[in-house]
């Protein structure tokens, strides 16, 4: 920790400290909210009630470490302890726990999901076709391929983030793709992007 | 499963490896293992590149969102009020 900084450090350099530095990363927390809550409305909230938590615990944070990781977990925290309540979603751990043969199935050439001939459909589908099919994932994979795959941490900082061991971290990541993937092949199946006999499933090999 | 051919690294563990080839969390010599494996396996290059396209995708997707501007001015508002009580 910098000299400057600490319990000496003023009420008003604090302020100004967290604003600099904290405050740039409000698009991405809004953005992470948006997929944790799916509405603007809590999203919002969501993302107040991290920033105000978020600088209470300033004084906490040290100077030089990561602070985008830092900020996620608080955001991650404070959606699982009080949005996912008030939303009364079913709390979904149990979603780690299926699927074991999709797992299986996924470490074979003859279950690609999207096959190449499908990746001209997976440029047609729209944004919001991949929103949507991140939004249905359950949540703990959503979040899981979120934090990688659109913020970019590692698997080390998914697992601080979302308080779990590195290895709940990869299945979760495994699952979460494998679904999605699925769900992109029935989406673009759907849009008659691409015959329904050519995609998903070992009909090939 | 395997596509048939001898590989020094087989299909199967190659295929175990992908997530974690294309999120660079592969260990160095694993990872070189896997590129040499790629180079001469068809089937195995075409699922790591459909990921690949997959993950920019999703990416691309969904990281445009840009919070409201009243949000920002309520959450300046709100720490600088917390200060203030702190003086």
């Amino acid at each position: 920790m910098s000299e400057v900084v600490g319990t000496e450090e003023q009420a008003e350099d604090r302020t100004a400290r967290f604003e600099r530095d904290a405050l740039p990363y409000l698009d991405q927390l809004y953005g992470a909210a948006m997929r944790m809550t799916k509405n603007p409305t809590d999203a919002e909230d969501l993302v107040q009630e991290t920033f105000v938590k978020a600088f209470a615990a300033f004084d906490s944070y040290t100077d030089g470490t990561n602070l985008k990781a830092w900020l996620f977990r608080i955001l991650t925290n404070t959606y699982i302890n009080t949005y996912r309540k008030k939303q009364r979603e079913p709390y979904q751990s149990s979603a780690d726990e299926l699927l074991d043969w999709q797992l299986a199935e996924a470490e074979s050439h003859t279950s690609t999901g999207l096959r190449s001939a499908e990746m001209e459909a997976l440029d047609r589908l729209a944004d919001a076709d991949i929103v949507e099919a991140m939004a249905a994932l359950p949540e703990e994979f959503r979040l899981a391929v979120y934090l990688a795959d659109v913020e970019g941490f590692q698997y080390k900082e998914i697992a601080e983030i979302m308080e779990t061991p590195v290895g709940t971290v990869m299945s979760r990541l495994h699952r979460g793709r494998k679904l999605l993937r699925d769900s992109l092949a029935d989406y673009a199946v759907e849009r008659g992007y691409v015959p329904a006999a050519t995609a998903s499933g070992g009909d090939e090999s | 499963m395997s596509c048939g051919n001898h590989h020094a690294t087989p299909c199967t563990e190659v295929l175990s490896l992908v997530y974690v080839y294309i999120d660079n969390e592969c260990e160095e010599m694993k990872s070189i293992q896997v590129t040499t494996h790629l180079e001469e396996c068809g089937p195995c290059a075409e699922i790591v590149r459909v990921e690949r396209v997959i993950k920019a995708r999703l990416k691309s997707s969904c990281e445009c969102a840009e919070a409201p501007e009243t949000l920002r001015t309520s959450i300046v508002a709100t720490i600088r009020a917390t200060y203030y009580q702190s003086e």
